[in-house]
């Protein structure tokens, strides 16, 4: 019997992608136009599931006012992890929503529906413990790597130092009831469960199923990451989501497709002397004026305002994102509710990006400004800045490295 | 968004789908109805024989008023449908509630979601001579079904085959009279079975029938179920049966439509930023510096008359600022003194300000000036309600339902709908009130995302009273601040004109009565607010300043709750959300009933 109940796991900040995630988990976070959770949604019904529940917990009103009771008819149960305690602990919190065989997915990459079947089917035909797909990346000592031995997973581990492993755990993962006792049953390290660690056990001496996919498999680690994951999502049109759904609310943009590579949801104001450039997405309520020159490869979250003549080219910019008259935008990330002054300037990547101790060099990165930022106007932002939340900047001032949230930043 | 249901095998079928409603209301409110389907009787027992019967009852209005249709009506049978309503375009009238029978009144139909390829359907049926009588996408699906039987068909092929036609998305529950079988199917909607040993059930989610079971099977798309004496049967759309698994749910049913949330309040409550977009959406033209509310906007009122209750009154006391800062004379009045005591009315514009639509002592306001010869205009958020149907115009503020007795969302919908219509009829410029109205629901995810106002919640849990003072746009915001603690905390909390205070309620204050001043920008209202704050500190009271930090009020605060700054007339919708999380926090520290406070009502329809 095929399985048909999805556990998402939505519970984690995703502490790399500080500081965008000051106010959301990582779930929530756009990939182009709707938050990557919705997209592990799409996956996942579009695979026959029909019944999720979801593991939430950091910033947890978020997924829950976005999502509702239910998503494109498919009832979502909230369980609430308190403490972000590991991958198998998240996972441990599901279990009196669950009764029979389950499919685990995690809520913060995107995943192909093709990859969901093939770990479900592949679960139901084999006589395995679990089964997970597997796929190959070049960073695999990145992830969590996996050997095969045949169509088994013969070793799991959570980055390798060697370089020898090509294949990594996709975090799509079928079980059966039993898998919570198997959680339970392993030591904690550091006081953390992980699931993979569980899986580890379970490979010494059970079958587990390694299925190989080759669908879409896309995971932003750092902020910078979303501009790839946006023109990935554009690249492929997946940037409409699902109608009003929830007691007469709309939800997700309902974007039309105006010309191709052109999506424009109907309540959104752009004015005939402004230029679209494909791909891009304009989200409910937004607002162009004229002179304004948007794409390619950029997604305006919902009741985003671009103002007269500016140009805004590889970007996500997020809900309520005010950019002013006579602004350029290159590369640029932008959080919720960010106010660009008139004439500022973002003039683009690569550049070097501090974050913590690490330096990650020549980045395609204008600027990654987090939620209510506010820059005055004729600001501008060297290659590489990252702003923290509700950090302010002066007229005029040039923004370089890294600013704290709350910051002022004086010219 | 709607809700369906439908069962067999129970004695009480008419009773189990009532109640199942009343579990679905959180998907709507604004009309209902049930069919039931009788067996009938071939005779072999020596009687006469019978076809059987289908008895069908809806109407406009809430599950209670379905109950009141039902009052003394014998409607009974061993199956049944029932459906819970939520409009957003179009009236909810009783001809546009479900179910919709065909022309014979022997097929009923439930229906949630949208036939998108209804109109080829319902000219090709029409043209076939089929009659029908509402505005509704799903008529067409009965009347399928009927041409289905026409020729010959059995129930269950009848029933593909008008499922086979439709396009769109749809959980759906047909009966037929003299059948003791409902059948159903889903497409992009959500539908479950519910399993009892003798009883079957189905509805768009588990609370409906949560009560009498907790064994589900849960349909996927395309899927088909017949529910009848022997129990159920899940197939494809080609007839063959899918082997479905039967789960448990052991979870509280109540916690279904609360989506994760404790109470539907606090899920209402973080809901303000949607409903304020849905509220805004095309009315706002930032960069235009425009606002587009229709035909409303040729209104050009010499004077208003507000008339509302509760919550609603304080929107209304807002309004009527707005409108006289604009240079037009308004009033806000109490609906249940102005109806009995109706002021000389002239030329004004009397403005009902109603939620439900339906409040009794509004309604009753806007017919005593109705009467009177004035134009009457009703912001409400029910479409279709009595007060959108008998005023001569209306505005809807678009909130969505709102299930908590506390009005929360609503109010802060009232408020930006009210801004639209001062805007649109009686102000001219407002640039930066336009752009601000368009920051507003940004503004209150900000103050959503910041948990200070449960800490201090928690500091004053147990104070002996609450006082809120507030000038200008936030007196009203003041009252409003403190109805919602009295009503969810049952605690003594009073509002005032900041400038009330010392002429008498400072009488009231000690260190055991928490102040929440509502202080923003730094004008002379600020200014002179500050001042008054001063007066309480003095007596020891602690403050609590909801701010925006531009005056020095936080000198003379004990806490400070922080508002993002903006326009000061948006400043008051946020303030009042800081003071929804005050009191909802209070109240949940105190394990008060929330959602349903003690002696209250959510839309009080007697006078």
């Amino acid at each position: 019997m095929s399985v048909r109940t999805a556990v998402v796991l939505a519970a984690g900040e995703g502490t790399r992608l500080r500081p965008l995630t000051r106010n959301r988990p990582k779930p929530m976070l756009p990939a182009a136009n709707r938050p990557i959770l919705e997209h592990v949604c799409d996956a996942l019904i579009d695979a026959g599931v029909d019944r999720l529940v979801f593991v939430v917990g950091y910033r947890r009103e978020r997924v829950q006012e976005h999502f509702g009771p239910s998503y494109r008819g498919v009832p979502i149960e909230y369980v609430v992890q308190d403490k972000q305690l590991g991958s198998g602990h998240a996972l441990l919190q599901a279990r009196e929503a669950v009764s029979g065989p389950l499919l685990v997915v995690n809520g913060d990459r995107l995943i192909a529906a093709e990859s969901v079947a093939a770990v479900r089917d592949a679960f139901a035909e084999d006589d395995a413990r679990a089964a997970l797909a597997v796929i190959e990346r070049a960073d695999a000592s990145q992830y969590g790597a996996v050997r095969l031995r045949g169509r088994d997973i013969e070793e799991i581990v959570e980055k390798p130092d060697s370089d020898a492993f090509r294949l990594i755990n996709a975090g799509i993962y079928a079980f059966d009831a039993s898998v919570f006792e198997a959680i339970e049953a392993t030591p904690r390290e550091d006081g953390e469960l992980a699931l993979t660690d569980t899986i580890a056990r379970l490979v010494d001496g059970e079958r587990v199923r390694g299925v190989r996919t080759g669908g879409l498999w896309v995971d932003a680690t750092y902020p910078w990451d979303l501009l790839e994951v946006a023109s990935e999502v554009l690249a492929r049109g997946r940037v409409s989501g699902p109608d009003r759904a929830d007691g007469g609310l709309e939800r997700a943009g309902s974007v039309q497709e105006r010309a191709d590579g052109v999506w424009v949801d109907p309540s959104a104001r752009v004015a005939e002397a402004a230029t679209l450039r494909s791909p891009v997405v304009v989200g409910p309520d937004c607002e162009l004026a004229a002179g304004a020159v948007v794409g390619p490869d950029v997604a305006l979250g919902r009741n985003v305002t671009v103002g007269a003549n500016a140009t805004v080219e590889r970007a996500v910019l997020d809900a309520d994102t005010r950019v002013g008259a006579g602004s350029t935008l290159l590369d640029a990330v932008t959080g919720q509710s960010v106010r660009l002054g008139a004439v500022t300037a973002i003039p683009g990547g690569p550049g070097d990006v501090r974050v913590g101790r690490e330096v990650h060099e020549d980045q395609r990165l204008g600027a990654v400004l987090a939620d209510r930022v506010r820059a005055r106007g004729g600001v501008s932002f060297a290659p590489g800045t990252l702003v923290g939340p509700e950090a302010t900047v002066g007229t005029g001032a040039h923004v370089d490295g890294t600013v704290p949230g709350g910051a002022e930043v004086v010219r | 968004m709607c809700g369906i249901i439908g069962c067999v095998g129970r004695e009480d079928t008419l009773d189990t789908l009532v109640h199942g409603l009343s579990k679905l209301e959180y998907r709507g409110y604004d009309s209902a109805g049930v069919a039931l389907s009788e067996a009938g009787d071939d005779g072999a027992d020596g009687s006469d024989g019978s076809e059987g019967g289908l008895d069908v009852v809806k109407c406009a209005g809430k599950i209670d008023d379905l109950r009141a249709a039902l009052e003394g009506r014998e409607t009974s049978g061993p199956v049944g449908v029932g459906h819970t309503r939520w409009s957003t375009h179009g009236p909810p009238t009783d001809a546009n509630a479900h179910p919709h029978v065909d022309c014979t009144g022997r097929v009923a139909v439930v229906h949630n979601g949208i036939i998108e390829n209804y109109q080829a359907l319902r000219d090709e049926l029409s043209t076939a001579g089929h009659d029908f009588r509402s505005d509704t996408d799903t008529e067409v699906i009965p009347h399928l079904v009927e041409a289905g039987l026409h020729e010959g068909l059995d129930m269950e092929d009848a029933v593909r085959g008008a499922i086979a036609r439709l396009e769109g998305s749809y959980a759906i529950a047909v009966v037929v009279a003299g059948e003791e079988t409902v059948f159903a199917a889903r497409n992009d909607s959500p539908l479950v079975l519910g399993v009892d040993d003798g009883a079957t059930y189905l509805a768009s989610d588990v609370p409906a029938f949560r009560d009498f079971t907790d064994r589900v099977v849960y349909l996927a798309d395309g899927e088909f179920a017949r529910l009848d004496d022997a129990g159920w049967t899940v197939t494809d759309v080609t007839g063959e049966v899918v082997d479905k698994d039967v789960e448990t749910v052991d979870w509280d049913p109540e916690e279904t439509g609360k989506s994760g949330y404790d109470h539907f309040m606090l899920k209402e409550i973080h809901e303000q930023p949607r409903a304020l977009r849905q509220c805004l959406r095309g009315r706002v033209d930032e960069l235009g510096g425009a606002i587009d509310i229709g035909d409303l906007g040729d209104l050009s009122p010499t004077g208003v008359q507000f008339v509302a209750a509760g919550t609603s009154y304080h929107a209304a006391l807002y309004a009527a600022r707005l409108f006289r800062e604009a240079g037009v004379p308004a009033q806000a009045f109490l609906a249940s003194e102005y109806a009995t005591g109706v002021p000389p009315i002239g030329d004004a514009l009397v403005v009902g300000v109603t939620q439900s639509g339906e409040t009794a002592d509004t309604l009753s306001a806007m017919r005593e000036a109705s009467r009177r010869g004035a134009r009457t205009l009703a912001v409400t958020n029910t479409v279709g309600s009595t007060a959108a149907r008998e005023a001569d115009h209306t505005l809807y503020i678009r909130a969505g339902p709102e299930i908590g007795v506390a009005a929360t969302k609503t109010f802060a919908s009232q408020l930006a709908a009210l801004n639209l219509l001062s805007l649109a009829t009686a102000e001219s410029g407002g640039r930066d009130v336009v752009a601000a109205l368009r920051d507003l629901p940004g503004d209150v995810q900000t103050l959503l995302d910041d948990p200070r106002a449960e800490a201090v919640a928690a500091e004053f849990v147990d104070a002996g009273a609450y006082f809120f003072i507030g000038r200008g746009y936030h007196y009203p915001v003041a009252l409003e601040g403190a109805l919602k603690m009295k009503e969810i905390t049952y605690k003594h909390a009073e509002g005032f004109a900041a400038g009330e205070l010392k002429h008498g309620p400072l009488a009231l204050v000690t260190e055991d009565t928490p102040v929440f001043a509502v202080v923003t920008g730094d004008d002379e209202l600020a200014t002179k607010t500050v001042g008054n704050v001063k007066e309480v500190e003095a007596r020891d009271a602690p403050v609590v300043a909801v701010t925006d930090g531009q005056s020095d009020v936080e000198r003379y605060a004990d806490h400070v709750l922080e508002l993002p700054e903006t326009h000061r007339r948006a400043a008051s919708v946020l303030a009042n959300v800081q003071l929804q999380l005050v009191s909802y926090h209070v109240a949940n520290e105190l394990g008060r009933s929330i959602d349903k406070p003690r002696n209250l009502a959510k839309s009080v329809t007697v006078e």
